[in-house]
């Protein structure tokens, strides 16, 4: 049996994006796989039903068979209550797989639905961050976009420019930015104020975070309290204790009334956002200024946001828009739509499509399978602060992604107080039992080892070569073994053995010079002439 | 005869000459002035040794010496660039071979006067001595011999092969109780036992590796070569032989370190399994746009070379293979001379050794200076009008970049799809050592010059005049 994908057109109100754009149907369609889409889909994010239709998909005007037909379901939304009173849950297939966002922890009702139709459900807002699931983490996309989306809504709704302008008139100064949070959304609302010429400064409560918001051109606004407190267990920031919290507030009261623009991104998944910017910080504000809140849907950094509104307080505007990636439909779908189809690298083609459990990226998605609860996932065996330096104290959603390097420190910081212990204990031992002699030995031994260690890794790569050579003529050095050993009144064997060592070595030392020298002489700048190779 | 402290004093400044020798290699301007402190260090060291030896068997010495020097002379001013991955790798194998020598003599030939304690540290210092140097040499030679191609680059793995390698070195470690345990006569037996098992074990490891992996492995058995020296250096409390196979010894281990970054793969995983023995992962076949590669004719890429402004070479182990290195800095100077701007990007592991690939380009006169390192040259391929691939592969891949799902996931890439155009000299579309399909080759800005490496560029030489 061929499987079918569909992806029913979105009915939440403001919802202007789609799970699956031309191309995700394409790359179905080349795997194998049926697709059947609503009409009237793409809508909202200006993709006409006939570049679904050429990509291959059958374009159905009847929702329900959509949802019907379909073996896995693919949508931006969690399933809702239809306007016609019907809830979307219901209109699934018996035991297929559906593919949304789903808000797991606020959503109990919709899972038990779920759970009776006996579906599959992975949740693209449950992606574990981890760096194979990264390609897949639509939270991450969309915070970009909506980081992107916030600087412009503030651009359109400031009275000035952004960048510094001169013009016959006089000139203007550049505005004052200022970003809460520099997770995936906040770094984004930065490089696009800086694109846009503002002045701009952030402040987040992971220190690690310093260089990235420095690489970006802005401004790293710094606590004058240790901040090594700041980042707890598992990357989750420690309970910030009300000192730093009566800190991060004197900071705020200090640079929010210089700033014209305020980006707030601190949200914390399933939990109310936390209150950042207090009434009295916004009258502070000059008239005319602009606070983008990104976390208003879940209450707000800002005291004085409005959930999905715009609205004004003492003069300054506050936009609490909660559908900022809507307002960019065309390309958040088409973000959306990539990580689905990355998605489908881990579940496979038509012929070899499987939930598979075993993975971590899925397991970590799944919220159901075959009907049966499946969240949360177990923890991870061991989490440690380098995997996942993501939500963080005061609270980001989001977060750059875990570089590999951090997984290797991560290793590395297992493993060094082992190998710490056990050479200090080889070494008492040493020192117990070992004579003078070889303890004298041992130190020359290790001192050259840091030693060559410091110099090797000053060679450039180019000469790579060469200090292999080179490193092969002066190991050759073993030649002094061979010639104590060949005294007057050796045995016989002794002076064969001797005799080879020192012939074996001879080879090195001269040839590994020779190579070397020839080599060496080859390499040649430019306008050095032309330096032949013997 | 001369003093002790003279000697040690002579021996300090040899250390320090070879210290400066390795520090000279930190650039090309200090580089020969390095290499020549480094003779002057062994002739000092050999003169040392020399006064020392009071007794000194001349003629035992001198012959040697003369026959390796003429060997050692002949073949390195006569060997290719090519093979210069051979040529390091049969030379670490005659450190590990002196290394057992000294070792088997200083066996038969105790200095006087061990009690106690001493004689079981001298004793576990022949046996590891000649453990290390034994494995370093059946290594070593079965890494010349599948370089040079006498003996067939593919990984060979034998059935258990973990288990067997366990049980060999258990043998290994259990044979050295007896040996370091009691003076018997049985003891050159329990010896000779560990200097088979440890070059078997050698011979299995390096058998079971090969192709791109190769650098890795002539790396590490750099370093080893390096530890037998010091280990030796210990057997003769000799501190010249100690320091400097300790140098050695960090500079292959940092090489190999550096060759592993260069494929994203850890030291363990490239010693106890190949990409090519991995489950292929989840192959990205189908999953990208395949669609179909585009494949270009000698004029249409002399074309797109002559109207770019800047051009990036990125040379791969084909290039070698094919000795296409004159070929290609002849086409440098003619695009050059065009007033094109053209670099070379090379990728840590490209080729068969570290640093391979700047060797055959310095051979063919190419200057050092418009040769970048991969970040470096990363950096500048958005602004490229044509990347011009010849002989490389696994290291030009967009899925190591953005396909979680492919087995060279994280390998770092030269980003050659950032240019206007790419142009791929290749024999055919089949994908390279790591047995991974290359997304590359499909797509749109991407164009197929399918040939001999030396034969096509030979075209576009021909052609572009």
């Amino acid at each position: 049996m061929v499987m079918r994908i569909g992806v029913p057109a979105e009915t939440a109100p403001g919802e202007r994006r789609v799970a699956a754009t031309p191309r995700t149907v394409d790359l179905w369609i080349r795997d194998g796989f049926e697709v059947s889409v609503e009409s009237g889909l793409g809508d909202g994010a200006d993709i006409p039903d006939e570049a679904y239709r050429e990509a291959g998909a059958d374009v159905i005007d009847d929702a329900e068979s959509v949802w019907a037909d379909a073996d896995i379901l693919v949508k931006v939304r969690a399933p809702r209550q239809r306007s016609d009173g019907r809830h979307e849950a219901g209109l699934l297939a018996e035991g297929a797989v559906l593919i949304s966002l789903i808000d797991p922890a606020r959503n109990e009702d919709l899972i038990d639905m779920l759970a009776e139709r006996g579906a599959t459900v992975l949740a693209l807002d449950q992606v574990p961050r981890i760096t194979r699931a990264q390609s897949v983490d639509v939270l991450s996309s969309m915070a970009s976009i909506a980081g992107y989306r916030a600087v412009i809504e503030a651009a359109s709704h400031y009275g000035r420019f952004f960048g510094a302008r001169s013009t016959a008139a006089g000139s203007s100064p550049p505005a004052e930015v200022m970003v809460i949070g520099a997770g995936v959304a906040g770094l984004a609302a930065i490089a696009t104020a800086r694109e846009l010429g503002a002045q701009v400064k952030a402040f987040d409560v992971r220190p690690t975070v310093e260089t990235e918001v420095e690489s970006l051109g802005a401004r790293f606004l710094e606590l004058d309290i240790p901040r090594e407190g700041a980042e707890g267990e598992g990357g989750y920031a420690a309970e910030m204790d009300d000192a730093f919290i009566e800190k991060e507030m004197e900071l705020f009261r200090r640079e929010v009334p210089e700033t014209d623009i305020v980006i707030t991104t601190a949200a914390i998944p399933g939990k109310a956002a936390p209150t950042l910017v207090t009434n009295e910080m916004v009258a502070s504000m000059r008239p005319g200024s602009v606070i983008v809140d990104l976390a208003a849907e879940t209450g707000g950094n800002c005291e004085a946001t409005e959930s999905g509104e715009a609205s004004e307080f003492e003069g300054v505007q506050i936009l609490g828009f909660t559908d900022l990636t809507s307002r960019l439909p065309t390309q958040a779908s088409d973000y959306f739509g990539r990580n689905v189809s990355n998605l489908f690298r881990f579940l496979g083609d038509a012929d070899g499509f499987e939930v598979d459990a075993e993975d971590e990226v899925i397991r970590g998605m799944m919220v159901l399978e075959r009907g049966q609860d499946r969240w949360p996932p177990p923890e991870p065996a061991a989490p440690s602060p380098s995997d996942e330096p993501s939500e963080s104290a005061a609270e980001q959603a989001e977060t750059s992604a875990p570089a590999p390097a951090a997984q290797q420190e991560d290793r590395t910081g297992l493993a060094l107080p082992v190998a710490i212990a056990s050479a200090v204990a080889l070494l008492v031992l040493i020192g117990l039992y070992a004579p003078a002699s070889f303890v004298q030995h041992l130190t020359v031994f290790v001192l050259a080892c840091f030693v060559g260690w410091r110099v090797i890794w000053d060679v450039t790569s180019s000469l790579h070569t060469p200090l292999m050579s080179v490193t092969n003529a002066i190991s050759g050095i073993i030649i002094v073994g061979g010639i104590i050993q060949v005294t007057q009144g050796a045995s016989w064997a002794t002076l064969l053995l001797g005799a080879a060592a020192v012939f074996v070595a001879s080879i090195n030392i001269f040839g590994g010079f020779w190579v070397t020298q020839r080599m060496l002489g080859m390499f040649r700048a430019e306008g050095s002439g032309k330096g032949g190779g013997q | 005869m001369i003093p002790e402290s003279l000697a040690t004093v002579g021996y300090l400044f040899a250390a320090i000459l070879f210290i400066q020798a390795l520090a000279g290699l930190s650039n090309q301007e200090t580089a020969r002035r390095g290499n020549i402190y480094g003779i002057v260090g062994m002739v000092i060291a050999i003169a040392v040794t020399i006064g020392i030896v009071a007794d000194l068997a001349w003629a035992w010495a001198i012959g040697p010496v003369v026959a390796g020097a003429t060997i050692g002379v002949l073949w390195a001013s006569t060997v290719p660039m090519t093979s210069m991955p051979q040529m390091v790798a049969i030379l670490n194998s005659f450190v590990g071979l002196g290394a057992v020598f000294v070792s088997y003599s200083s066996f038969l030939d105790p200095p006087a006067g061990l009690t106690g304690v001493e004689q079981t540290i001298h004793d576990i210092e022949v046996y590891v001595d000649v453990t290390v140097g034994a494995l370093t040499f059946t290594g070593s030679v079965i890494a010349y011999g599948k370089l040079g191609g006498m003996i067939r680059s593919q990984p060979v793995l034998v059935p258990g092969r973990h288990l067997l390698n366990l049980v060999v070195l258990g043998v290994v470690v259990g044979a050295g109780v007896p040996f370091v345990g009691e003076m018997s006569a049985a003891n050159l037996m329990w010896l000779s036992l560990n200097a088979g098992l440890a070059g078997l074990l050698g011979l299995h490891m390096v058998m079971a590796i090969g192709g791109a992996d190769m650098p890795v492995v002539v790396s590490l058995l750099n370093s080893y070569s390096g530890w037998a020296a010091a280990a030796a250096g210990f057997l003769l409390s000799n501190d010249l032989l100690i320091i400097t196979g300790a140098l050695v010894g960090s500079s292959g281990a940092i090489l190999s370190y550096i060759m592993c970054r260069g494929m994203n793969r850890s030291l363990t995983n490239v010693i106890l399994g190949g990409w090519g023995t991995q489950a292929g992962g989840g192959s990205s076949e189908g999953g990208e746009d395949q669609g179909d590669a585009t494949s270009v004719e000698t004029d249409e890429v002399v074309q797109a070379l002559r109207g770019a402004e800047r051009v990036v070479i990125v040379p791969g182990y084909g290039m070698a293979v094919a000795g296409a290195q004159h070929a290609v800095s002849r086409l440098t100077d003619k695009l050059r001379d065009a007033g094109v701007e053209v670099r070379f990007a090379i990728h840590p592991v490209a080729g068969r050794m570290p640093g391979h690939m700047n060797v055959l380009l310095a051979e063919a006169d190419v200057p050092y200076d418009i040769v970048d390192e991969l970040e470096v040259a990363n950096r500048s391929l958005g602004e490229t009008d044509v990347a011009l691939v010849v002989g490389a592969n696994d290291i030009v891949n967009p899925d190591a970049v953005d396909d979680p799902s492919t087995p060279i996931y994280g390998m770092p890439q030269i980003e050659v799809w950032n240019a206007k155009r790419v142009v791929i000299v290749k024999r055919s579309l089949s994908p390279g050592y790591a047995g991974v399909p290359n997304p590359l080759f499909y797509r749109d800005n991407t164009w197929m010059y399918f040939g001999d490496a030396t034969d096509r560029v030979e075209d576009l030489l021909a052609a572009i005049d």
